[in-house]
């Protein structure tokens, strides 16, 4: 489920470069995309999407817009340096990936063939089962600190009640509450149990910092 | 029997608890009748008994191996590791002694309930040990064994088939066992209100889960922000559920009421008081007389402030039951009663005062999200319903 493999789309629409703005974006339209890989000779030689497509053309009620639609072609709107993702690599790459260079999608070839694509809400539906947003479960912020063995103590204590973690996060560090305290790192907890009050008091006590549920 | 509403229940409902300082303690429902019966208003309304569910009744919306999972679980000669698939032996849920059959009678009230008052015996009819929401087809969950409210709906619709049926859920967690086991049918609205999934357990109950298949439209999720306080929540549910079951035309109402969204509640973090449970039972009355010839069952739920909150609560919930007028004062007779035994101080009065309950300071802004939270769900709301 982590690698983008997992959680790419297999079935993708794909262009050539000499096809109209006005067959690209009724694509989009039709099978509700925004990204379209382009394609010639089965090679990847660009991507376009809706809002290239859109602002290289008159706005909508423009009378000139019919006539550019048929007049503007995919390779004069495409974007020719593609950064593309490999199948096998990590979810979060990509997501860093599309971050940092603000795209929203990402093609994933397998060597020169393009096997599939990466969007944002793939991404985000991995960070949903990341989290184990799916089953019944309670949602716990705890900070522990910033030393080998913490992250095992902190789940230790969950063991120790009988309950069970669906899913845990941890984050960067952070500046710790106190001045001169260890840094810290914030782990989000999804646990089987309606009742969190037992285990909060025994991670307390085991010096931990419970930042969610708060305290009654 | 006399006048138009029935209580069910039975000594034996209250075996339903998991022991020692569990919070599910069963405690909580003699309080409440106790309340009730210290301010008179069981007088002309004996206790109705009622048979446990067959194992028929249970599989009609539980697996029959987790039935017998449940059965061999409370013989005490039970594989624990192999229960615990099963969400039995958990910290939530431990074993105790004959469970499945504490476990049946419970969905036997509530289905007694709902015959009662679909055969028209009475108007409306409550049994406060129900409302055990968040069983699972085939495991416990939340304190929850089985689903009582799954199972009458489910008796419901074989008995009256085409019968529609609203439940409205006001517990502070989403009613989620009673959402996923008729997601898809058209002939069950289920309206949950809770506070956001986000944080609190069960994590779901999210707007966007609205029904599926033939069933979009049919279920109805309002997350109410942690901190939520009564202006709010009843702006939210006056804004929400009139509409909703007006739209739906039921023919009978199921409601599960869970008082555990009271600021002094241990589990959950919403900022509600008496007032609201004071309030969404009286409006459950008038739109069960509005739409559908008064046919209301009012069950139980949540509630984990046993000594200050649920009995009070839930003699709101029953005045509102039987017509009756909510006194002003918690009688004497229950205070001295109790007061030995209770851990905290017992409030003098029914009713909350606003003064003691002053809320947060970001009160505008939860109440500003919730109002968004509304329009989104009436936006996606109505274009689903038939």
């Amino acid at each position: 489920m982590l690698q983008v493999r997992d959680s790419m789309a297999r079935e993708i629409v794909t262009l050539s470069p000499d096809e109209t703005a006005a067959t690209a974006l009724a694509l989009c339209r039709e099978r509700r995309i925004r990204h379209l890989p382009v394609l010639k000779e089965g090679r990847l030689v660009g991507i376009v999407s809706d809002r290239d497509l859109r602002s290289s053309t008159p706005a909508l009620g423009d009378p000139a817009r019919a006539a550019a639609l048929q007049e503007v072609l995919v390779e004069d709107v495409m974007a020719r340096e593609v950064v593309s993702v490999l199948p096998d690599d990590p979810i979060e790459q990509a997501a860093n990936t599309m971050r940092e260079r603000k795209i929203g999608c990402l093609p994933v070839l397998e060597g020169d063939e393009l096997v599939g694509i990466v969007t944002a809400s793939d991404v985000m539906d991995a960070l949903v089962y990341l989290v184990g947003a799916n089953e019944p479960g309670s949602r716990m912020e705890v900070a522990i600190p910033d030393r080998p063995g913490s992250l095992a103590g902190a789940a230790g204590v969950f063991g120790m009640c009988g309950i069970n973690i669906e899913s845990a996060a941890m984050g960067s560090t952070r500046e710790p509450g106190e001045e001169g305290a260890p840094k810290e790192r914030v782990v989000v907890f999804r646990v089987d149990t309606i009742d969190t009050t037992e285990v909060v008091g025994y991670l307390e006590e085991a010096g931990y910092s419970v930042l969610w549920p708060p305290k009654p | 029997m006399s006048g138009r509403a029935a209580i069910v229940h039975d000594l034996a409902l209250e075996d339903y608890g998991f022991g020692g300082d569990h919070p599910f303690n069963p405690l909580r429902v003699r309080l409440a009748l106790d309340l009730c019966e210290a301010l008179g208003l069981l007088e002309d309304y004996p206790f109705v008994s009622s048979e446990p569910a067959t194992d028929e009744d249970l599989t009609t919306v539980h697996s029959l191996t987790y039935v017998r999972m449940v059965q061999k679980a409370g013989l005490a000669a039970a594989d624990l590791s192999n229960l615990l698939q099963y969400g039995i032996g958990t910290p939530d849920n431990p074993i105790f002694p004959d469970m499945h059959e504490a476990c049946a009678r419970v969905v036997g009230g509530v289905l007694a309930a709902c015959r009662l008052v679909m055969e028209g015996n009475v108007d409306h009819a409550m049994c406060i040990s129900g409302g055990l929401h968040h069983a699972l087809r085939s495991a416990a969950s939340g304190f929850c064994v089985y689903n009582d409210a799954g199972v009458a709906i489910a008796r419901l619709k074989e008995d009256n088939p085409g019968i529609r049926i609203a439940y409205v859920d006001t517990d502070a967690h989403h009613g989620d066992g009673v959402q996923w086991m008729f997601y898809d049918d058209p002939e069950v609205m289920t309206v949950s209100m809770h506070e956001s999934g986000r944080y609190l357990f069960p994590g779901t109950g999210g707007v966007d889960e609205r029904g599926r298949n033939g069933g979009v439209g049919y279920s109805v999720n309002v997350p109410l922000q942690p901190y939520t306080d009564d202006e709010s929540w009843i702006s939210c549910f006056e804004a929400v559920v009139p509409e909703a079951l007006r739209a739906f035309g039921p023919d009978l109402i199921l409601t599960q009421n869970g008082c555990d969204g009271h600021a002094l509640d241990p589990l959950t973090h919403l900022s509600a008081t008496t007032r609201l449970y004071e309030h969404v039972p009286r409006r459950m009355h008038d739109l069960a007389h509005e739409l559908c010839g008064g046919r209301w069952v009012a069950t139980g739920g949540g509630g984990y402030d046993i000594w200050r909150v649920v009995p009070r609560a839930w003699t709101a919930l029953w005045a509102a039951v039987s017509h009756q007028e909510l006194p002003k004062n918690v009688p004497e007779a229950w205070l001295s009663k109790w007061d030995a035994k209770s851990p905290v101080t017992l409030p003098p009065l029914m009713r909350d005062a606003p003064e003691d309950y002053p809320g947060v300071p970001r009160a505008a802004k939860i109440a500003d999200r919730n109002q968004r939270t509304v329009e989104d769900v009436l936006d996606k709301m109505l274009p689903g319903i038939s």
